[in-house]
C-alpha cells in the first residue's frame, strides 16, 4: 500500500520522539535517590511505558491512516469506473454498496497482513505494560496508605479459595468413590 | 445522487427510529428448561423434553467460553435446541456464567476434569445411561475434544460444530492475530480477561461490515406504508430479531485468566492439541482414543473458525464412524440462519438418531460405493425448503468400518 500521504504525519512524530528522547527523555532516566525512591521509580517507569504505548499507538494510528487513503483512492477508481461504464451509482443506495464493498475489503486486505499482526501484538504489549504499571502505582501511592485493599492483595485471597475449593472438590470426589458412587 | 433519493432515505430512518421505539419482548432463551445443577457459576440446563419418549442417550451441549449459549435458542424459530426437542432429543447445555475475580485462576483442567466431568456425571445419573452424546459449539467444541479423549467410555457420540482442532492455519484472523499476542502480560495485567477486550478483537474482524454495514442493512430492511399491518408486523419481527443478536453478541462474559492463557499458548500458539501434546493436569490429551463416531460440522464460510482448523479432527482420531458436514453458511448464521433450522440441525439429526441408542449402533443403510464419486446427497429438508440451493450441500463425508476409509472435502474425494 502506498505510504506517501502520510509521511509528513510520520516525520513529524519521528523528529517529536527523537526531541524527547534527546531532552526530557533523558532527564527522567537519572536513578532516583532518597527515601521515596521506590516510589519514585515506579513513578518514573510509569512516564517511560507511557512513551513507549503512546510511540507505539502513533505508528497504529499512521497505519490505519494509510489505509484509509488506500480506501479513499480505490474508492474513487471504482466510482469513476462506474460511471465511465454505466451511470448505476445515481443513488444513495448504490453509492454505499461501493462504499462499503471498497472500505470493508481495503481493510480486510491491511488487518489480514503480518505487519498488522506483529504491529498489534507489540501495541497490546506495551498497553498492558502501561495498565500494570498505572495499577501498581496507584496501590503504592494511594491504596495502600488509605488502608484500601489492593488488587494484588484480592488475587491473593482469590488464589487461597482457589485452592480451597480444588482441595475440597478432590475430597468430596474420594469420598465418593470409596462411598461406591459413579 | 439525487435530492430525492435523500429525503426518501430520511424518511425510512424516521420510521425505522418509530418501530425502534416499540421493540417489545427482546427475551432470549425461552424454551422450557430446569436447572438440574449448579457448581459456582455453571448451571446444567435441562430443556424439557417435547416428545413422550425422547431418544435414549441424552445430549450435552458444550458452548464456548466467549458469548453464551443462549445463541442456541435465540428465539423460537431460530433455535437449534427447540429443532433437536422436536427431533425426540433429550437435551442439556451447560451456561459458564460471568465469571468474576474469583474465578481467575480456573485452568482448562477446572473446566474439563471439573465442571464438564461432574455434569456428565449428573447427566448419567439422571438419564440411567452409561454413556451421553457431547456437542460441542466452537471453542465447546474442542473442549468436548479434549474430554472425549480421556473420558472416552462416557461419551457415546461426539458432535464438533465449527470447532477449532487445528490451530496453525492463517486463514482466519485470530489464528494469525492470537499467535503475535503476549498472553503472559494480558492474563498478568487484567487477571479476568474482559469479555469486551475479546469483542472488539472479534469486531475487528471486519470492521467496516461489522459496526456500521449491519446498522444500516437493519434501517434499509424496514419500509412500510402506514397502513399495511403485515408489513409493520414482520418489520417488527426483523427489529427484534436484530435486537436479540446485538444482546448476544455483546453480551460478553469475562474470561477466566488461567484458562484462557492456556487456550491461546498452548492451542493457538503452540497447537498442541491436534499433536497430542496438550496436557491437563499432567495428563496427555490423545486424540487417537477418541472411538466414538463422531460427526465434524462445519460452516463453509467462517471467518472465525476456517474450515483448515475443523478438518483434521477426522484424520486424528480413531473413531471408524465418522462424518462431515460442511455448509454453506457462516460462524453465526450455522446457528441462526434459516439454513440452521432447515438444513443443518435435521441433518445433524438424521446421522444422529440411528446412534441415539444405548445398544450397539443401529445399521446405517448401505450407501453404493459410487456415492463418494457423485454430488452428496442432500437432506431431505434442504431439498424441500431450499429449492433454489445448489443439491451439493451439505457437503458431506462418511468413513464405516466396512468401507475403504476416505474424506471428501469440497466435491472432491481424497484418500487417506
Amino acid at each position: 500500500m502506498d505510504k506517501a500521504s502520510f509521511e509528513s504525519t510520520h516525520e513529524f512524530f519521528d523528529l517529536w520522539l527523537k526531541t524527547y528522547e534527546a531532552t526530557y527523555g533523558r532527564v527522567i532516566e537519572i536513578p532516583p535517590m532518597g527515601p521515596s525512591r521506590e516510589k519514585t521509580e515506579k513513578v518514573i517507569r510509569g512516564f517511560s511505558t507511557s512513551v513507549s504505548l503512546y510511540a507505539k499507538w502513533m505508528e497504529s494510528l499512521i497505519n490505519f491512516q494509510n489505509v484509509f487513503i488506500e480506501a479513499m483512492r480505490r474508492m474513487r477508481e471504482n466510482m469513476a469506473s462506474r460511471i465511465e461504464g454505466e451511470p448505476s451509482a445515481r443513488s444513495y443506495e448504490d453509492f454505499y454498496e461501493v462504499w462499503i464493498e471498497t472500505y470493508s475489503e481495503t481493510f480486510k486486505e491491511f488487518l489480514k497482513s503480518g505487519h498488522f499482526a506483529s504491529d498489534m501484538g507489540t501495541f497490546m504489549s506495551q498497553l498492558m505494560d502501561f495498565q500494570k504499571n498505572n495499577r501498581e502505582v496507584l496501590e503504592e501511592n494511594y491504596l495502600k496508605p488509605s488502608g484500601l485493599p489492593t488488587r494484588t492483595e484480592i488475587d491473593e485471597i482469590n488464589k487461597e479459595v482457589y485452592l480451597l475449593k480444588k482441595t475440597v472438590r478432590e475430597l468430596k470426589s474420594r469420598m465418593k468413590e470409596l462411598s461406591g458412587g459413579r | 445522487m439525487k435530492a430525492i433519493d435523500a429525503i426518501e432515505n430520511y424518511r425510512k430512518f424516521i420510521k425505522a427510529i418509530g418501530i425502534l421505539l416499540e421493540p417489545g419482548d427482546i427475551s432470549v432463551g425461552t424454551t422450557p428448561s430446569e436447572v438440574v445443577y449448579t457448581e459456582d457459576d455453571m448451571k446444567l440446563i435441562h430443556y424439557i423434553p417435547v416428545v413422550e419418549k425422547p431418544n435414549p442417550v441424552p445430549v450435552l451441549i458444550l458452548y464456548a467460553f466467549v458469548n453464551r449459549y443462549y445463541i442456541l435458542d435465540l428465539q423460537p424459530d431460530k433455535s437449534v435446541v427447540k429443532k433437536l426437542l422436536d427431533e425426540g432429543f433429550d437435551i442439556y447445555i451447560i451456561d459458564w456464567g460471568y465469571p468474576s475475580g474469583a474465578d481467575r485462576y480456573l485452568t482448562l483442567d477446572d473446566y474439563v476434569n471439573g465442571y464438564i466431568n461432574n455434569a456428565v456425571n449428573k447427566i448419567r445419573e439422571l438419564s440411567g445411561m452409561d454413556k451421553i452424546t457431547l456437542f460441542g459449539v466452537c471453542q465447546g467444541g474442542t473442549l468436548s475434544t479434549m474430554y472425549a479423549s480421556l473420558y472416552p467410555e462416557k461419551v457415546k457420540n461426539l458432535i464438533t460444530l465449527v470447532t477449532p482442532i487445528n490451530f496453525d492455519t492463517d486463514k482466519g484472523l485470530l489464528h494469525v492475530w492470537a499467535k503475535n499476542l503476549d498472553v503472559d502480560k494480558v492474563v498478568d495485567n487484567y487477571g479476568i480477561v474482559p469479555g469486551d477486550f475479546l469483542n472488539a478483537g472479534f469486531l475487528l474482524t471486519d470492521p467496516f461490515r461489522l459496526m456500521i454495514d449491519k446498522y444500516v442493512g437493519l434501517f434499509s430492511r424496514i419500509e412500510c406504508e402506514p397502513d399495511d399491518k403485515e408489513c409493520r408486523l414482520r418489520n417488527e419481527e426483523t427489529v427484534k430479531t436484530f435486537l436479540r443478536m446485538e444482546k448476544w453478541i455483546f453480551d460478553s462474559p469475562d474470561q477466566a485468566g488461567e484458562a484462557f492463557r492456556q487456550f491461546i499458548k498452548d492451542c493457538y500458539q503452540k497447537n498442541l492439541l491436534i499433536k497430542n501434546k496438550l496436557k491437563l493436569d499432567g495428563k496427555e490429551i490423545n486424540l487417537k482414543n477418541i472411538t466414538m463416531p463422531l460427526l465434524n460440522v462445519m460452516a463453509e464460510t467462517d471467518h472465525l473458525v476456517p474450515n483448515d482448523a475443523s478438518l483434521p479432527l477426522n484424520d486424528a482420531v480413531s473413531s471408524e464412524d465418522k462424518e462431515t458436514m460442511v455448509f454453506p453458511t457462516g460462524h453465526i448464521g450455522i446457528f441462526v440462519g434459516s439454513k440452521s433450522q432447515n438444513v443443518v440441525v435435521p441433518s445433524i439429526a438424521q446421522w444422529l438418531k440411528p446412534r441415539s441408542y444405548p445398544e450397539e449402533p443401529k445399521p446405517v443403510p448401505e450407501e453404493s460405493p459410487k456415492a463418494y464419486t457423485e454430488e452428496p446427497r442432500p437432506a431431505i429438508e434442504e431439498q424441500e425448503a431450499h429449492p433454489e440451493e445448489p443439491k451439493s450441500y451439505p457437503k458431506r463425508s462418511r468413513s464405516y468400518p466396512e468401507k475403504r476409509k476416505s474424506r471428501k472435502t469440497r466435491g472432491k474425494m481424497v484418500e487417506t
